[in-house]
This record gives structure tokens, sequence and C-alpha cells, in this order.
């Protein structure tokens, strides 16, 4: 449970920024290459200002760059904020899962002693 | 933003619902299993309306604190409780790792017979959260559903470009 390294307020920021479904896709569609507004605004019936929103809390987010010497201002993926979001996530997925293994064993050596042994309370 | 989303945990267990049960609301018992492989103090368990369960985990030079106040006790069907993690104090406090992260996360845990067998329902969501915890939790729960994006391509193809 204890993951050390960590900037608490980024990995917030990431998950805030991936609660979004049109924001997910973003980071999704970036994964093939480097895109500018316009690309980015075709799949969703939305305008490029709120394209530009979208890419902007993603940016505040650390999950994209965009380049400031280029016209077209291409969003690029930045992938250790994500890396370290997923790793959290591991976490969090295997909170139960890992407990309800050891649950399991218990079970099973519970059920065992209660068939040799004096029985249950 | 958004509706806050639920997290679903399901597990057929191969023991009578009693025994599994008796699991959760023996202090003894539930040392033994939460808390896997490390050190586990149940300092308190109150299994009723408005009991507590106070339970530390203890690791190296480190540990956590919870802080569980069950809502609901039906035996043997249905344990009801706000989850939480404290300080040492055992004063409620927010995820040093993510501080957005929900301070307390409505758990109900149902108990199913089956046969022989129990099937067990378990689920988190987060409790009079602010915007800010749900959109956390939110977050990550797009992630376990569709690995935020269609499928957990996106984070396999992340996770190779970082280590490229």
């Amino acid at each position: 449970m204890e993951l050390t390294g960590y900037d608490s307020d980024a990995l917030n920021s990431v998950f805030a920024a991936l609660a979004d479904p049109t924001r997910r896709a973003i980071l999704q569609h970036l994964v093939k290459g480097d895109a500018p507004v316009s690309e980015l605004a075709k799949p969703f019936a939305m305008s490029q200002p709120a394209i530009s929103k979208h890419l902007k809390v993603l940016e505040q987010a650390g999950l994209i760059e965009r380049a400031i010497d280029k016209q077209r201002r291409p969003a690029r993926l930045r992938a250790e904020p994500m890396a370290d979001a997923v790793r959290w996530l591991e976490v969090f997925r295997d909170y139960w899962a890992i407990r309800f293994d050891e649950l399991d064993s218990l079970l099973d050596e519970l059920k065992k002693a209660d068939g040799k042994g004096p029985g249950n309370d | 933003m958004t509706d806050s989303p639920i997290f679903v945990l399901e597990r057929v267990f191969d023991a009578p619902r009693e025994l599994v049960w008796r699991a959760w609301t023996d202090p003894t018992l539930l040392a033994r299993w939460y808390g896997p492989n490390v050190e586990t103090i149940v300092h308190e368990l109150s299994v009723k309306p408005g009991g507590v369960w106070r339970n530390e985990m203890k690791w190296g030079n480190g540990g956590q604190r919870e802080r569980m106040e069950y809502l609901e006790v039906i035996e043997p069907e249905k344990l009801v409780w706000l989850h939480s993690m404290t300080d040492e104090n055992w004063t409620v406090s927010a995820n040093p790792m993510m501080p957005d992260w929900p301070r307390v996360l409505l758990t109900t845990v149902t108990f199913k017979p089956d046969g022989d067998q129990t099937k067990l329902r378990l689920t988190w969501q987060p409790y009079e959260a602010s915007q800010a915890e749900i959109d956390c939790f939110a977050g990550a729960m797009a992630g376990l559903d569709q690995g935020w994006g269609s499928g957990m391509d996106i984070l396999a193809e992340v996770l190779a470009e970082l280590q490229a």
C-alpha cells in the first residue's frame, strides 16, 4: 500500500483529468502520434475552443505538452504521470482482491479444522 | 460534472455463509486475512450499527490506520460501513498519496448462500464527498472499467513509450 516518490497533487489532477470521457478519448488519439486541435476536434461534436479547454486540463495535469514554437501547437502525450496513475490504480484495484485471496485460504483452513476438530463455537 | 461511480468486487468463497460471516466479524479471524502479509492489529471491533472497527497495519517503519463505522448489520447477510483512513489519533484524514481521494467510502458487503458456497459482493462508493473527491474517484473507476480508453491498450502503449 505504501508508495513513495509520488507528487500527490499531480496525481490528483491526473485522476480528475481522466474522469472525463472526451479527455480520455483525446489521450487515446495521441497515443498514435502528436495532433493539432483541429484534428483532435474532428471525432467529437465539439467546437475547437471546447477541445482547447480539455487540452488545457490535460496540460495542467501534465498528461500532454504542446509545442510553443509551432503555429498549430500540436499536442503530445507525456507518459510519466500516466504511469504513476496506472501504478496507483493497480494498488487500488488489488486492495480487496489480495484480501479476498487471504480470506479464501483462511476459510479453507477453518473448514479443515471444523471437520476434524471439536467443531464450531 | 460526473455522477459518482461504484467500485464492485464479487467473489465466490468455497465455504458456508455462517463461516464466511464469522471471518468478517470475529476480530481474531479478521486480523488473519485483512492486511495481507503485514502485521494487523484490530484495536476495536464492535459489529453493530454505530459500532466501530479500528484497524492498524504495520510494515517496516510505516503503517496505516483505518476506521470503519458500521451503519447496518444484518447477520449473516449484509454489512454496511463507512471506511476511512486515519492519522495516528484515529482522526479521519486525507490519503497522503492523493489528497482528493474520497475520505469516506461507503462500503457494502453482501453474503449470499449458494449451496455450500457463499457469493460475496463488495461495493465502494464515495460518501458525502466533494465534487473534487467524486471526480478523483470517477477517474480511477474509468481506468478500471475501460483502461482510460477503449481497452487497456492505451496503458500498454503509454508504458511501452515510457520504457523506450
